[in-house]
């Protein structure tokens, strides 16, 4: 436990070893914060004795006759007889406090007042000043001295490409890179190319993206799904565009105020959008207006100027001068978000911005051409066509047999559709296991209960003679369904499981039938029934009918009615029955033109019936001439586009009509889009909310920012300040915060540990830099070289200190344990993402495709259904299969209720809120995972199979390969004997266990080459998995 | 939290598992199999943080049954006769006082109180109301205090479901679990300090969810996490080798990887090679003793029949509370046994007959269980939602049937063990349960208790967090309630 003792010394106190002068801010100031503050600081209200010790005037004004802080002067500083008195009354901190100053603070404190107590302006307000010359390995050695320590030799080569590779691209060296390497290429050859990978901006994403606390879901209550995987493209490609930071930061901010602002300028602004957000029944919209604002302020704060704003929201903060109205006056800027205060559970909560490619926007324009002139020729040719509604027929025509599509590539023109996801029906075109009609099918994709509503506004079916109803179905061999079902008139059909739908709240049936088993999975399956088998009768309307499936992944097609149908009474033929049909419904059907909507919803009765007696005539005749007219309107809407076809020719061109319909809707439905920010037309009054409380409301505030900071510039000193002004004074040159800030969150990334070590907090709370100087240099020439991301990490990864062994002596260890001073190589446990990726990396089963929305990789029975809603998108996890499977971690879907536990086992956030510094730990469920983890079991069968094929004929040139694919370098002479001997134990073990062995190889989707016989890619498949579990093997060494 | 302690903490642990990942190297891997090898027994792989417990602690365990969705207090511990008169009055405006409502019910024309449908019986010494509804429980009156006047912050499920367990609305707290074992440590060296299990329900309606966050560490460090005890796939995560991999393959495996990561701490000195080669080797451990603790089996069949039929069904909340019982006695920390389907909008007597069904028998036998093998008076039982609801009817109101609303001004907890006073009462609600009338119990005052059962003044375990000393009672004063304990 002493043990701990010297590094603390070490940062806090050494100087009191070197007899420097004590400085404030290093020294003292945390001292006081810790111990003081709370009531004696920048917080007005909480203050006790009016007494301020956070600021010279504070401390030296008398009062009462006493001194608090006489500079030079401990007898007469009353503050430090309060703090040696042995009058457990008078003792500072108090006993109440549970604070207790150490021997090791009064004597720092005792040397300050003697030197004259001097205060300084707290380190990180005051503008970062460069000192000439500096190099970062100079600054380094030089603090090193103080302790007699130097820098460790350079590590050896193979170390080297592993750390610069998995520190710029978040994967390992390929074999032929590290032999290029050993070969000749030089060190920086070998940075600059990881520089140019794609990898270079998914490894420097990973890290922003917990800042911005991207996920893939909203997070609250439902936790339904959410659209905004474009942004974390965006991130990615601005790393490897390498923008400049300030307008990385800019656009975030707000983009979408800059002058032309393009697609990707708004999609960054899709920052602001990443906070959790809810759509529960019964909340309060002011309630998470105020909620969702503050979540942004406070993002803001800790991502740019690493305070944390969020205290400030209750009260004045107590240890930083930041005021309540400075966090309303920030929150300010966010308050009047044009988003929703309810997400409405659905993917695309507006603000969105669809994002077609040119070719994708061009297909749309021609689409919706196409269809209006497909229209226009529909209309035409039925505009001559002569009618007579065969209701008015005598005697009535016969029955005739008639097929009637109820969809087919689309539904029928004025449904109105609801789907269980909240989100638009799932349409895919052109599969690859083709379709039954048309070129799209009808996808339902859920772990449970999945459904689309089809409601018949302006189409209702009535049942025929003979009636039956039938659908093409193929269920996914790879996720069959449970059940498949119809469901119309409260009327149930079903194939499948019986029980499947038992104690489930779907609403009650009035019948429900069993048709039979489910379709053989991977077939196309003509699925049908006699509706009159529901005890529906011959001629009843039928308004509306639902598609269902529990469980699984099925595509329907076609589906229609047949039956005998009298036009007469055929609402498809008999404009009049339709007329008084529809507009007797209760609903308005949607895509009907306005000018007929609403003779359409008049009863047909009503619309012939005579005028006012009091009429004259001639308005009579009027009026009887312009209901005449817009009757001849409706009915040619009627024959164009929902009668049976007439003719031949009509026939041809509403199908034509139809496809250009559907096409015009695949073009839509193919364009991806993403939240974004933006401000209501006209901003809402803001208020500081009492005590953080958004019932309590206090002065009103306007955007501004904190008075310790230098002022905001205003483009239009008239007008309220916008967010571009605050993005451009985030980064303007006098600003002191964001460029530090900034440079030492790269430092942290390269380094594990940030010059701040609380690299979310460089409040007087925050620990103070290691390397002040160093920092300040840093931040400086950042910001000169126009705030260059690639040129910092190279300047980072070429340093001296970054290239060093890391191995570490025992009394280095206990001097510098968290290597602050940086007298070895930074060592470090991959992130969650590393560690997997390496995985699929070096196994060869990695999928390095970029992009897209979130993957749905191997994830345990049971993390998603044990908490969802039971109404959420998000409860059953519905795994992919394929290649999706090896995509990189980046790509994965990130529920925030149930983050996928590969990542929350190592460290990766939930992003439920914004997280600068992820923490390392080394835990019994991480070995559990490394060693039987599916995805690690099966790259580590991958694996063996590349050391069988590549790994050369004898077992120790394929142990050589193995070990060299996976940690860049050569096994020394006791990890040869003891890889070997372990091989020849699982060898021995499998030998006599065929049918183990077979298990073994056949973990994961992915099939094993049989390039071996089974206990011999068994064994070495366990001897993979040692070797990935090594902990130089999940570390950056 | 001081940082020194945190560095001192971690320097322990790091000793510790320095010293044994030494005598690995020393005396080879085979003893490290069984887990007296860990011999000394203050050789705890989770100790306390130095200087806890504050004092000393009444109970060594917890046991947190979160009944999810705000149990309905009128038809369960809240007695009031007085209500039968005012079958589907309205509720009088001055009780009602313009508290805010949820959005779901603020725009109803009516607010008619629907008086409890069941009937309810007086029990034990204490001679306390019980509904009908809790047989079993109401056996138990005597060992339990009720708080009849938790209250809240939040009106919703979500910040409500937060709130309850982090002492926060918004996300990113620690969990009062996290907290525990943060502080406590663990007394058991193969199993998880804190426990998590998630049960079935019966209820019909749609089920509120549930939150990971609900038993996440916060900012508090990851390994203070609850570990879920799942009834589907792997009972802890990953436990299980893959399909082909014996305990010899996997044993085999595991001696070279200790030798190598050895080999690497020559080369490296990093102690968290050492760290690493001790957690896989509790890995190991729990390999054997997940399935020893998961197997009821071993259970006499007389025990087994006290928790209801429904105990040999994996993920039934019968099957949860033996479990629990079976997790503290072999030195779990805390079991948060989180039972869904408490919501009841509407159709509130069918599907409270139903929860009450899941969970009644088990919770009964899981009082008398601990109590026959002494470990009540260590082991703090806790039973509770995240709200309460409402007196009147949300929705129809029938002689039949009613639904209630959100209510978080005033609803019931008890707690049971670990030096509660049983019998006592706190706390009495007005006569409509709308508004309390005496003794308010905030919800960070029910978790003050909780922490003072376990020997922690909540005031002085904190944890550096945004600036701040977060807490788990927050910024306020709160105090643990003295009236219920022992």
């Amino acid at each position: 436990m002493t043990r701990a003792a010297p590094i603390l010394c070490l940062l806090a106190t050494s100087s009191l070893f070197a007899a420097d002068k004590l400085s404030f801010n290093r020294d003292v100031r945390p001292i006081l914060s810790e111990n003081c503050f709370a009531c004696h600081g920048f917080d007005s209200k909480k203050r006790e004795a009016e007494l301020r010790l956070d600021t010279a005037e504070g401390a030296y004004k008398s009062k009462d006759d006493l001194i608090p802080i006489k500079p030079g002067d401990l007898a007469k500083s009353a503050v430090w007889q309060r703090i040696i008195t042995t009058d457990e009354d008078d003792l500072m901190p108090p006993t109440k406090s549970h604070k207790k100053l150490t021997q090791a603070q009064k004597d720092t404190l005792k040397l300050w007042i003697e030197q004259g107590a001097s205060y300084q302006k707290h380190w990180a307000f005051e503008a970062p000043v460069a000192k000439t010359g500096m190099s970062i390995d100079a600054a380094l050695a030089e603090r090193q001295t103080k302790d007699r320590l130097s820098f460790a030799d350079e590590a050896d080569k193979e170390t080297l490409i592993r750390r610069v590779a998995f520190t710029m691209t978040g994967l390992p060296p390929t074999l032929a890179e590290v032999d290029a390497f050993l070969k000749g290429q030089t060190y920086e050859a070998m940075v600059d190319s990881y520089m140019k990978s794609p990898r270079f901006g998914e490894e420097m994403a990973k890290h922003w993206l917990d800042v911005a606390r991207y996920a893939d879901t909203h997070g609250l209550h439902l936790d339904n799904e959410r659209s905004m995987w474009a942004y974390r493209d965006w991130v990615v490609k601005a790393f490897n565009a390498n923008l400049p930071f300030d307008q990385f930061t800019t656009w975030q901010i707000a983009g979408d105020l800059l002058p032309n602002a393009t697609p990707d300028q708004i999609t960054a602004t899709g920052f602001s959008r990443c906070n959790v957000t809810t759509s529960e029944g019964g909340a309060i919209d002011e309630e998470y207006r105020h909620l969702y604002a503050v979540d942004r302020a406070s993002t803001l704060t800790s991502a740019f100027m690493a305070l944390t704003g969020g205290c400030a929201q209750c009260h004045d903060h107590k240890f930083d001068p930041l005021t309540t109205k400075e966090f309303y006056s920030l929150y300010a800027f966010f308050y009047s978000g044009a988003d929703p205060a309810m997400d409405k559970n659905i993917a695309s909560t507006e603000p969105y911005l669809k994002l077609p490619t040119s070719v994708q926007q061009k297909t749309l324009e021609a689409a919706v051409q196409a269809e209006s002139k497909a229209l226009q020729s529909l209309e035409a040719a039925t505009a001559k066509v002569s009618y007579t509604d065969p209701a008015t027929l005598k005697p009535a025509p016969d029955a005739q047999m008639l097929t009637e599509v109820i969809f087919d590539d689309s539904f029928p023109v004025g449904s109105e559709i609801k789907n269980t996801s909240r989100n638009p029906s799932a349409w895919e075109s052109n599969p690859a296991y083709g379709t039954q009609s048309g070129h799209r099918v009808l996808k339902h994709a859920g772990g449970q209960f999945v459904e689309d509503v089809i409601t018949m506004s302006l189409t209702p079916l009535t049942l025929p003679e003979a009636p039956r109803i039938s659908i093409w179905a193929r269920t996914d061999p790879l996720s069959t369904p449970r059940v498949l079902s119809i469901v119309m008139s409260g009327r149930r059909v079903f194939w499948g499981e019986e029980d499947a739908l038992d104690g489930a709240s779907f609403g009650a049936m009035t019948k429900v039938v069993h048709a039979g088993p489910l379709p053989k999975p991977g077939v196309w399956t003509l699925l049908s029934f006699d509706p009159i088998s529901l005890d529906l009768k011959v001629g009843s309307r039928v308004a509306s009918l639902s598609v269902q499936q529990v469980g699984g992944r099925v595509a329907w097609d076609l589906c229609t009615m047949t039956g005998e149908v009298k036009a007469s009474a055929d609402l498809l033929a008999s404009f009049s029955l339709w007329w008084k049909a529809v507009s007797s419904g209760k609903k308005t059907p949607p895509e009907v033109p306005a000018p007929i909507l609403k003779t359409l919803m008049t009863d047909p009765a009503q619309a012939k019936a005579p005028q006012s007696k009091h009429e004259d005539a001639k308005t009579a005749e009027a009026s009887a001439a312009k209901a005449k007219e817009e009757r001849e309107a409706l009915l040619r809407f009627y024959l164009a586009r929902v009668a049976h076809p007439a003719n031949d020719d009509i026939a041809k061109k509403r199908l034509a009509w139809e496809e250009a319909q559907v096409n015009r809707e695949a073009a839509d439905y193919a364009i991806p889009g993403t939240m974004i920010f933006r401000d209501l037309e006209t901003p809402r009054d803001t208020f500081i909310a009492m005590r953080g409380q958004y019932t309590k409301l206090g002065d009103q505030v306007e955007p501004g920012v904190p008075a310790v900071f230098p002022a905001l510039k205003k483009a239009d000193p008239a007008a309220r300040a916008t967010r571009l002004d605050l993005a451009k004074w985030l980064v303007a040159p006098e600003n002191p915060m964001t460029a530090r800030v900034t440079v030492n969150r790269f430092w942290q990334q390269v380094f594990g540990i940030g010059l701040v070590k609380t690299s979310h907090d460089f409040g007087s709370q925050g620990e103070p830099s290691s390397h002040p100087e160093l920092l300040d240099h840093l931040a400086v020439s950042f910001q000169k070289s126009g705030w260059n991301v690639k040129a910092l990490i190279k300047q980072l990864v070429m340093t001296q200190a970054f290239k060093q062994a890391s191995p570490v002596e025992s009394n280095l260890l206990s001097l510098d344990p968290e290597n602050r001073l940086l007298a070895r190589g930074p060592r470090t446990r991959l992130d969650a993402e590393q560690i997997r990726d390496n995985a699929l990396f070096v196994s060869g089963l990695i999928n390095l495709d970029m992009g897209g929305r979130g993957v749905r990789s191997y994830q345990p029975p049971n993390i998603w259904e044990p908490v969802g809603y039971g109404d959420s998108n998000t409860r059953y996890y519905l795994q992919d299969h394929g290649p999706a499977l090896y995509r990189r971690s980046l790509y994965s879907f990130l529920k925030r209720t149930a983050p996928p536990p590969f990542m929350s086992n190592f460290d990766a956030p939930n992003r439920e809120q914004s997280c600068i510094r992820r923490e390392r730990s080394n835990t019994p469920m991480q070995a559990l995972q490394l060693m039987n983890d599916v995805q690690h079991f099966e790259a580590a069968r991958a694996l063996a199979e590349r050391v069988i094929f590549e790994g050369g004929k004898e077992d120790t040139t394929k142990l050589n390969w193995l070990f060299r694919s996976v940690l860049s370098r050569k096994p020394d002479a006791n990890e040869s004997m003891m890889l070997s001997a372990a091989l020849a134990k699982q060898r021995l073990l499998y030998k006599t266990n065929l049918k183990a062995a077979e298990n073994a190889i056949r973990t994961g989707e992915s099939t094993p080459k049989n390039i071996a016989p089974a206990t011999e890619t068994a064994s070495w498949t366990l001897i993979a998995n040692l070797v990935l579990n090594l902990d130089e093997t999940v570390t950056r060494n | 939290m001081n940082p020194i302690f945190e560095s001192n903490l971690l320097q322990t642990r790091r000793q510790f598992f320095g010293r044994s990942g030494l005598r690995l190297g020393g005396l080879g891997l085979t003893y490290l199999m069984g887990k007296d090898t860990l011999a000394a027994p203050d050789a705890r792989v989770h100790p306390p943080i130095p200087g806890l417990p504050h004092f000393a602690s009444k109970a060594k365990a917890v046991i947190y049954l979160h009944m999810n969705g705000g149990p309905s207090q009128l038809d369960t511990w809240d007695y009031k006769p007085g209500l039968q008169q005012w079958y589907d009055k309205d509720l009088p405006p001055s009780v009602q006082g313009g508290q805010r409502l949820t959005g779901m019910t603020s725009k109803q024309a009516r607010f008619p109180v629907a008086p409890s449908l069941f009937k309810f019986a007086q029990h034990g010494k204490c001679g306390r109301w019980v509904s009908e509804l809790l047989p079993h429980t109401a056996k138990h009156v005597d060992d339990i205090a009720l708080i009849k006047t938790v209250h809240t912050n939040a009106i919703n499920h979500d910040p409500a479901c937060t709130f309850v367990m982090t002492g926060r609305e918004v996300p990113g707290f620690a969990s009062i679990g996290s907290w525990l074992s943060y502080g406590l440590g663990s007394e058991s060296n193969d199993l998880p300090a804190f426990v998590v299990l998630t049960p079935k329900w019966s209820a019909k309606a749609q089920a509120q969810a549930l939150f990971t966050r609900m038993w996440n560490s916060g900012f508090l460090p990851g390994k203070f996490s609850g570990v879920a005890l799942r009834a589907v796939g792997d009972p802890v995560l990953y436990m299980q080798n893959p399909d082909g991999v014996s305990p010899a393959n996997r044993r085999a495996m595991l001696d070279t990887l200790s030798q190598m990561n050895a080999h690497s701490f020559e080369k490296f000195g990093d102690p968290e090679i050492q760290t690493r080669i001790s957690q896989y080797e509790m890995a190991f451990r729990m390999q054997t003793s997940v399935p020893e603790l998961v197997d009821l089996k071993q259970e006499s069949q007389a025990t087994l029949d006290m928790y209801g039929p429904d105990v040999m069904k994996p993920g039934s909340f019968a099957a949860s509370a033996i479990l629990a019982r079976r997790l503290i006695e072999r030195g779990t920390r805390v079991v948060q046994v989180l039972h869904r389907g408490w919501d009841q909008h509407g159709n509130l007597p069918a599907d409270i007959r139903l929860q009450c069904g899941d969970t009644d028998q088990p919770i009964g036998a899981l009082l008398t269980d601990l109590k026959q093998r002494g470990l009540l008076d260590s082991t703090l039982i806790i039973w509770g939602g995240e709200f309460g609801r409402t007196v009147y009817s949300q929705g129809g109101l029938s002689q039949t049937n009613y639904g209630r609303d959100h209510h978080p001004r005033n609803f019931c907890m008890w707690m049971a063990g670990g030096g509660i006073k049983g019998g006592t009462t706190y706390g009495e609600s007005d006569d409509f349960s709308y508004n309390i009338a005496t003794d308010p119990a905030h919800l960070n005052d029910i978790n003050a208790t909780i922490m003072n059962q376990c020997g922690i003044d909540h005031e002085r375990l904190t944890y550096k967090f945004a600036g701040l000393d977060a807490r788990l009672t927050g910024v306020e004063s709160q105090h643990p309630i003295k009236e219920i304990i022992g």
